[in-house]
């Protein structure tokens, strides 16, 4: 069950990024709303998440999702350059954010 | 420094803030720290993501944020200081700065606007 959670926290994470996207073209309260909930409802489920997942590996797991996620969404979605230097450094950002999760 | 790569870091200085709370907080006004960190820190990345590519913004505010947390982890809390966490740390900051290189600074939607 701790894994579903890790996952469902992810891929809200996911949705909260895109509705950064969303609130910039809508600038209304319902996509404000859905960017909080997108992020309130990750962090929650990672949370609970947590309880059981060793924190580490389950902090890791959540941005390789969410952040990796975010970042296909808003070339899928948003048109955002896709480039591959830009795509290459953001790898190597997330590579490293995931790797520090793991070693701390 | 442009203005729009400010506010990606100050929305990361302030993740740092509040990870940090999240963990160690202990007082009222501890939380009450944790949480205003939490407002200002996606306030600001919201702002950033207005025109810059928002997966460009969001991984750079994950990448500096846990840098930051685990460097004040060792400075502050004293969690041990490993070679593996220096090297890592280097490593995200040349991808922080490869992206700063590759980003065009107004390509995003909303450029119209100001």
């Amino acid at each position: 069950m701790s894994w579903i959670f890790l996952l469902l926290a992810g891929l809200l994470e996911m949705s909260g990024v895109v509705m950064i996207n969303r609130y910039h073209q809508h600038r209304n309260w319902q996509s404000l709303l859905l960017l909080a909930a997108g992020f309130g409802g990750s962090f929650l489920f990672l949370a609970l998440a947590m309880k059981t997942l060793p924190m580490g590996t389950a902090y890791a797991i959540w941005t390789g999702i969410g952040a990796s996620g975010g970042a296909i969404l808003g070339i899928l979605l948003y048109r955002e350059p896709k480039d591959w230097k830009r795509l290459v450094f953001i790898s190597i950002v997330l590579v490293s954010a995931i790797g520090l999760k793991l070693v701390g | 420094m442009n203005k729009e790569w400010v506010k990606v870091f100050i929305a990361a200085f302030f993740e740092v803030f509040w990870v940090i709370g999240l963990k160690h907080a202990d007082s009222l006004l501890e939380w009450i720290g944790t949480v205003i960190s939490i407002l200002i820190s996606f306030y600001v990345l919201i702002m950033a993501g207005k025109k810059l590519p928002v997966g460009t913004v969001y991984a750079v505010f994950v990448g500096l944020g846990t840098a930051g947390t685990v460097a004040a982890e060792i400075l502050l809390f004293d969690e041990p200081f490993k070679l593996a966490k220096l090297l890592l740390i280097f490593l995200l900051l040349i991808g922080v700065v490869g992206l700063k290189l590759v980003t065009n600074d107004n390509e995003e939607e909303g450029a119209l606007t100001k």
